[in-house]
């Protein structure tokens, strides 16, 4: 194995192949809500990026070599990110964000090795997008209650039911799959993951058409879709331990490095539509943009403290990711507001880029976080009850086995016995 | 119990906070502070000299003056040690002294201003700081300066100075006649007198510097025009960021308080803690906090690194952490119920604290109209505007 290089060395000669094989993007960074529908031909580009920089050896920089990363350590990743922040890196849309920010973490955690060996590298170079097939449409925030199903027949697995609100399945490869394989046992105790290939026959796809235009999330039906051993992740049963270590990523407590950014900086978008309405001179507009800016200054602050309560903690860290998520949540929708009352309202517009158009967008998209992978209630449940340990609320499901909850419930008379 | 300003604090760091904690435990502890504010008198004086020898007032003070910090951020040293002060409502000019030190080991240039400086490292000497352009009471103040040969005379009254009877020297910050100005009085000058205030915080003090003809010598001159404007920037960005970090302590021991409540007062059958109504509200007020704590940590880095956008960092973390620690002190106050609307219980002395400390060194609105005055003239920011 060739002798490591110092971060510093191995920074210098990042930049040097960024410059050399990859172009300066053009626009500023663009955020999750505002990525538009990607075409085919941009998603093969992105893959093809994707290879580039796998075969350059920037690809899974702090993943395992045996499964082809880099098995670097944490900063070299950081450095790497520094330097790139300015290059135009693969852009696989929200599917490539949830492959490498969630799947694939999820999957390193809980694959066999053989599982990984046969997935892990296919994801770093761009050949497997993998989304989440996580929510039912009777099973959201309360996601122990999926009645999805996989049935054990032979050495089969027979799958039914449906998923919604997978992002980016419509190009995806392959869809993790939270499926109930006990109905006897508990609800957290009769769950299994399986991985399932999105073309296999008896999968359907739909698009859901959302309320800012964009088509991003996916509904899928299973119709007798026939899956392996091979297709399971982590073990029979034992589902609810991986689905903790995938909200985990998901709610933003993964180890993505966030540049660091000049707190002088006040927010273009906001300055923009100030300005597009007269109004950057008016003293209360400029206490409200900087009002907002405090905000988003304190949130990427958090993150970076929640890294670190993490790695303090590693016990608490679902718990503690919730901070992430609770802290958009809240924000986002203030930010929205102001936005729109910057702008004047966004009544009417003529430019689609104008910034009476974000303000209306932004609107639309604030709530994203507060509804997106467990409502903000949950986050608020699961901080109170995971991190400052206060009492559970009664429950009324847990214990008993779930087929009997879902009759039980159909009977709901607001009474404990 | 330490207040985790850090999450990754270095060996030293801990060790030299959990001596910290270990000497305002044993001298003074809440039951002290709270028997010092029902007599409105000052602390115990042996805190002062412990805190000195354990090396806290080195921490923003060059090496060569006899400074010294342990990770090689001073600031960040020292946010640490104003948290865990914080959140036992320590009593005692602890920000303003190490802001004074810090600004005797940037500026300082006479005999005098050595001798004061190695004074206040060891904590023999106390030290506060009267800024006659920070608060709204202190800008109620009237400095009149006459130039004279060899000294300056100084008459008015600064208001709002803080626990100025236990110190022995007074860096008076002054825009009276209309340029920075900064000089140390000794306590004892003739023609200086202090008159008590009263105040929101019970824990600490405040008086009225009223000055009458007092003769600044030329070598208790600090600085000069050219200088001034951004040595004194500086020390509202040590204040700034030291007083958040008490804030911050103030709130997570307040917090803390309240959260054991809820797990322990029962009605309906049940902690309280366990409704929704009110684990919601806890978790809110813990994201606040959480927030308070990484922007703090991340404004003392920045200033003890001498980063770009460190003066706008503190301004950006006093402004958060006062808006927020006022609204904590809201919510611990509806947890505890009628019984925190007693004297005898201690959330009206973390109320007053942080309420009082969200407008000592600058208020929300004010340091918000700072950040984008130095925001609008950074270059970037003037391409963005035109750009959009």
């Amino acid at each position: 194995m060739p002798e490591r290089l110092e971060v510093e060395d191995y920074r210098r000669r990042a930049r040097a192949w960024l410059e050399a094989n990859l172009q300066r993007r053009a626009g500023p960074e663009v955020s999750l809500m505002e990525v538009a529908d990607k075409s085919e031909d941009e998603i093969a580009a992105g893959r093809a990026l994707q290879r580039k920089i796998y075969q350059a050896g920037y690809a899974g920089i702090t993943w395992p070599a045996e499964y082809g990363g880099q098995g670097l350590p944490r900063d070299y990743q950081e450095a790497f990110a520094e330097e790139a922040r300015d290059f135009q890196l693969p852009d696989l849309g929200i599917a490539g964000g949830t492959t490498f920010g969630v799947c694939a973490p999820t999957m390193l955690a809980h694959g066999s090795p053989a599982f990984l060996r046969r997935h892990i590298p296919a994801i770093l170079a761009g050949d497997e997008l993998v989304v989440q097939f996580f929510s039912d449409p009777e099973a959201g925030s309360d996601l122990a209650g999926v009645r999805t199903q996989a049935v054990r027949t032979g050495d089969r697995w027979m799958l039914n039911g449906g998923k919604i609100w997978s992002s980016g399945a419509h190009y995806a490869d392959y869809g993790l799959c939270l499926a109930r394989t006990d109905w006897d046992a508990p609800k957290h105790k009769g769950l299994t993951w399986f991985l399932v290939p999105v073309r296999a026959t008896g999968v359907t796809v739909k698009r859901i058409r959302q309320i800012n235009g964009n088509a991003e999330f996916c509904q899928e039906f299973f119709d007798d879709v026939e899956l392996t051993d091979d297709h399971v992740i982590g073990d029979v049963n034992d589902g609810w331990t991986v689905a903790q270590t995938m909200l985990r990523f998901e709610r933003g407590g993964g180890n993505r490095p966030t540049s660091k950014r000049d707190v002088r900086e006040l927010p273009a978008d906001l300055l923009a539509m100030a300005d597009a309405a007269g109004r950057l001179d008016d003293p209360h507009a400029q206490d409200a943009i900087v009002r907002a800016h405090i905000d988003g200054v304190a949130c990427a602050q958090l993150g970076r403290r929640i890294g670190a309560l993490i790695r303090a903690n590693p016990r608490l860290a679902s718990g503690l990711a919730s901070y992430g998520k609770l802290a958009a949540a809240t924000f986002d929708p203030i930010r929205a507001n102001l936005g729109l009352d910057l702008a004047g309202g966004a009544i009417a517009w003529q430019d689609p880029d104008s910034p009476v158009a974000d303000a209306a967008r932004d609107l639309l998209n604030s709530r994203f976080m507060a509804i997106a992978g467990g409502t903000t209630q949950m986050q608020l449940n699961s901080i109170g009850e995971r991190v400052l340990g206060l009492p559970r609320e009664p429950s009324f499901d847990s214990g008993k086995p779930f087929r009997q909850v879902v009759r039980d419930a159909r009977h709901w008379s607001g009474k404990v016995s | 119990m330490s207040v985790q300003l850090f999450p990754e604090a270095t060996q030293e760091q801990r060790m030299m906070a959990d001596s910290a904690i270990r000497i305002m435990e044993a001298t003074c502890p809440l039951t002290a502070v709270r028997e010092a504010a029902e007599r409105s008198g000052p602390g115990d004086e042996k805190l002062w000299r412990k805190l000195g020898d354990l090396g806290c007032f080195r921490l923003l003070a060059a090496e060569k003056h006899g400074g010294g910090n342990l990770s090689g951020n001073g600031v960040a040293d020292a946010a640490i040690l104003a948290a865990e002060r914080g959140a036992r409502l320590q009593p005692g000019p602890f920000v303003a002294a190490l802001v004074v030190a810090g600004a005797l080991s940037r500026a300082g240039t006479t005999p005098l201003h050595g001798e004061v400086l190695q004074a206040l490292l060891s904590g023999a000497a106390v030290a506060t700081w009267a800024a006659d352009w920070l608060t709204p009471a202190t800008r109620a103040s009237g400095l009149t300066l006459r130039d004279e040969p060899g000294h300056l005379t100084v008459s008015g009254e600064i208001r709002g100075v803080q626990d100025a009877d236990v110190c022995d020297w007074i860096l008076v910050s002054t825009r009276a006649g209309g340029a920075d100005r900064q000089f140390l009085l000794d306590r004892s000058a003739a023609g200086l007198s202090l008159a008590k205030a009263a105040g929101l915080d019970i824990t600490r003090r405040y008086f009225t510097l009223v000055l009458n003809d007092v003769r600044v010598p030329a070598g208790a001159v600090l600085g000069d025009p050219a200088s001034n404007p951004a040595l004194a920037s500086w020390q509202l960005a040590v204040a700034a960021v030291l007083s958040a970090a008490e804030s911050v302590g103030a709130m997570d021991a307040n917090f803390t308080l309240a959260l054991a409540y809820a797990k322990t007062r029962v009605a309906f059958g049940r902690p309280i803690g366990s409704f929704q109504g009110l684990k919601h509200l806890l978790a809110r007020a813990s994201l606040a906090l959480e927030m308070a704590k990484a922007l703090v940590a991340g404004a003392a880095e920045g200033l003890g690194g001498d980063e770009a956008d460190a003066l706008v960092m503190a301004s950006i973390a006093r402004a958060f952490v006062s808006e927020n620690a006022v609204e904590l002190t809201h919510d611990c106050f509806q947890v505890f119920g009628g019984i925190g609307f007693t004297w005898e219980h201690d959330q009206h002395l973390y109320m007053r604290r942080l309420a009082s400390e969200a407008y000592l060194f600058g208020s929300p609105s004010w340091h918000r109209r700072r950040i984008w005055e130095q925001a609008v003239h950074a270059e970037t920011v003037h391409a963005e505007v035109a750009d959009a």
